[in-house]
């Protein structure tokens, strides 16, 4: 496997496409070049200062690459050995299968003609790799799609959102600024025109999204409710799922240990403690602390 | 700049140009960069061919004159070495380029952009509309996907430490049958050697490097893969859910009657500990009536979060 830029055998990989891409680009700018190879400028350089020496046997100018960059754009002769275009490694093309797939569940744009090169071209990969790696997405995808609209175009989304805190579907209307992630959840920063604010969304808990063809007001909305509250508790047995709910480390944690949880809501706080069913104790502060009691009190109510 | 690469570059030209296979001694009289002992120089050479071949070269060991007890020579044919994806035109290249986008910042993607690269080489002009498309992203991979994917394709055992349910680390040896995206996480589907038992395991709870083993192809993939997750359900939970909440709950759940405040459902005991969390998460929104063992459960663990919050 070939992942830092700079082992001999990752460049001999990039020199050897190197040549193929150059024959198609006479020309191109040095700093072009690099982002097309996502490397540094600097590596570029060293690349086609390796690839000046490289050619047949004899080894005499007649032989060798003629390669020309000096002026900071790169031209290309006497290349006719390496002139093909190398095959796919499986990961090569792995990344294309599985990234047809995601388009193919993804894009609610593509005309008929798209869905079938697809189809057509995902069987051929499919031929070389087998089918056992494969993304089957479900609704999130194309939810984000309309997400990924809603930022390109500046036009409001009508969806409904489940948020877990309140265990309620709402329906609001938001204008989507960006996506980000943290700790493999995607989540994206909108302008809620119903709550007249911004907000934070996790793309995962859309459950419907309309994109609305015309365009609201965003009102400037200097407080953001992204405040995040922290408490700090006690481990009382090890559980996977809590951990994972509060993104704790698991190397870190042993029964007894104190530990800081951090939620943007004291409700879904509170829930996940419960859902924990005892694996983590609040400390405090204290009226967290009494907000678990209270709900433990009228859940035990029901059954007393 | 690397004399190693340099030299991995001249053998592949040389072998490429050749129209006959060139013997052991004509590539180390002729091509640059062997250099030492006879024995430096086969040591050398024998590391060569392994990087070549660990790029996906095929290296042809043969003789053209089977007559004559010729020393064995080595060569690269073109149309192996060569990408072969069949007719492709502007708009092909334009879908495959957006595919290969949608691996920006996740685990495939040096692969990916080595991927586009070959793409743009083929000098076909992608179509620019198709391209104005947005590009799907790739979510939930880390590190042991590339080597997972890699044994899928190779037929390879491996072997991880996995996090149990209370976080303990367990060793586990895989032959793994498929990877699978779904909702922003990756599973793998896999036969556990030791308990010969298929399992699904969930990419981000592995928590050691993935060894993969060096043999390939030590067993076969079951045309239809075992759904261990279809087992016949045993038992069903009625549970009382307070209308238009427990949301999560209802997902899987049959309403059997309802009054002015409260509905009566029934859905299928398929994950003892998600249910217990599930009741539990919707406080006061919940009861459970049968089973009996549940409902105890339940009352179990209200009872200890209220010690601990006393």
């Amino acid at each position: 496997m070939v992942n830092q830029p700079n082992t001999p055998l990752a460049q001999t990989a990039r020199l050897l496409d190197l040549v193929p891409f150059l024959l198609a680009h006479q020309g191109i700018s040095i700093s072009e070049l690099a982002k097309h190879f996502k490397v540094e400028n600097e590596v570029i350089i060293d690349d086609l200062n390796t690839l000046w020496m490289c050619g047949l046997p004899g080894y005499t100018p007649l032989e060798l690459i003629d390669l020309a960059f000096d002026s900071g754009y790169v031209t290309i002769r006497n290349a006719a050995p390496l002139a093909y275009v190398r095959t796919m490694s499986s990961s090569e093309v792995v990344s294309l299968a599985l990234g047809l797939d995601l388009l193919r569940e993804s894009s609610l744009n593509l005309d008929n003609d798209q869905i079938a090169r697809i189809d057509r071209l995902s069987a051929q990969l499919r031929a070389q790799i087998g089918s056992h790696i494969s993304i089957t997405a479900g609704a999130q995808t194309s939810n984000r799609s309309i997400i990924a609209s809603s930022i390109s175009k500046r036009l409001p989304v009508e969806m409904t959102y489940y948020s877990t805190a309140s265990d309620q579907e709402t329906r609001r209307i938001v204008t989507a600024y960006d996506f980000f992630q943290e700790s493999d959840v995607e989540y994206f920063r909108a302008f809620c025109h119903t709550a007249e604010s911004m907000r934070t969304f996790r793309v995962d808990r859309i459950v419907t999204a309309v994109l609305v063809h015309e365009s609201k007001e965003v009102v400037n909305d200097q407080n953001p409710k992204n405040e995040r509250i922290r408490v700090g508790a006690t481990v009382r047995s090890l559980d996977r799922t809590s951990a994972e709910a509060f993104r704790l480390a698991y190397e870190d944690l042993e029964v007894g240990a104190s530990v800081v949880l951090e939620a943007f809501s004291s409700e879904w706080l509170v829930r996940a403690i419960m859902a924990g069913a005892g694996s983590l104790a609040v400390e405090e502060p204290a009226e967290i602390r009494q907000l678990v009691r209270r709900s433990v009190d009228s859940a035990i109510a029901l059954y007393e | 700049m690397s004399r190693k690469s340099e030299r991995l570059v001249n053998l592949t030209i040389a072998l490429l140009a050749t129209k006959r296979y060139l013997t052991k001694s004509e590539i180390f009289r002729t091509i640059e960069g062997y250099e030492g002992t006879p024995d430096a120089m086969e040591r050398m050479f024998e590391r060569d061919k392994d990087d070549l071949r660990s790029l996906g070269i095929v290296i042809e060991l043969g003789t053209f004159d089977p007559l004559f007890e010729d020393e064995a020579g080595y060569r690269i044919s073109p149309s192996s070495y060569q990408l072969n994806l069949g007719e492709l035109d502007g708009s092909d290249v334009a879908l495959l380029s957006i595919a290969a986008s949608a691996w920006t910042g996740a685990a495939l993607e040096r692969e990916s952009t080595s991927a586009l690269v070959k793409l743009a080489s083929m000098g076909v002009d992608s179509d620019e509309d198709a391209l104005s498309l947005l590009a799907p992203r790739v979510g939930g991979t880390n590190t042991s996907f590339a080597a997972i994917t890699e044994a899928v394709i190779r037929r390879a055992e491996i072997e991880f430490k996995y996090l149990g349910k209370d976080l303990t680390q367990q060793n586990r040896r895989i032959a793994p049958y498929s990877m699978r995206g779904q909702n922003g996480s990756w599973y793998l589907v896999g036969n556990d050697l030791d308990k010969q038992e298929m399992r699904t395991f969930r990419l981000d709870r592995i928590v050691s490097e993935v060894k993969v083993s060096k043999k390939s192809n030590s067993f076969q993939i079951p045309e239809q893969i075992p759904n261990q997750d279809a087992d016949e359900v045993k038992e069903f939970a009625l549970l009382r859910i307070r209308k238009n909440r427990g949301h999560q709950l209802r997902s899987v759940a049959v309403v059997l009657r309802s009054d002015d405040e409260w509905e009566e459902l029934s859905l299928p005991i398929l994950d003892d500990s998600w249910l217990l969390r599930s009741i539990l998460w919707h406080l006061d929104d919940v009861e459970v009536v049968e089973p009996s063992s549940l409902r105890e459960r339940v009352l179990y663990s209200l009872k200890e979060l209220r010690v601990l919050h006393g």
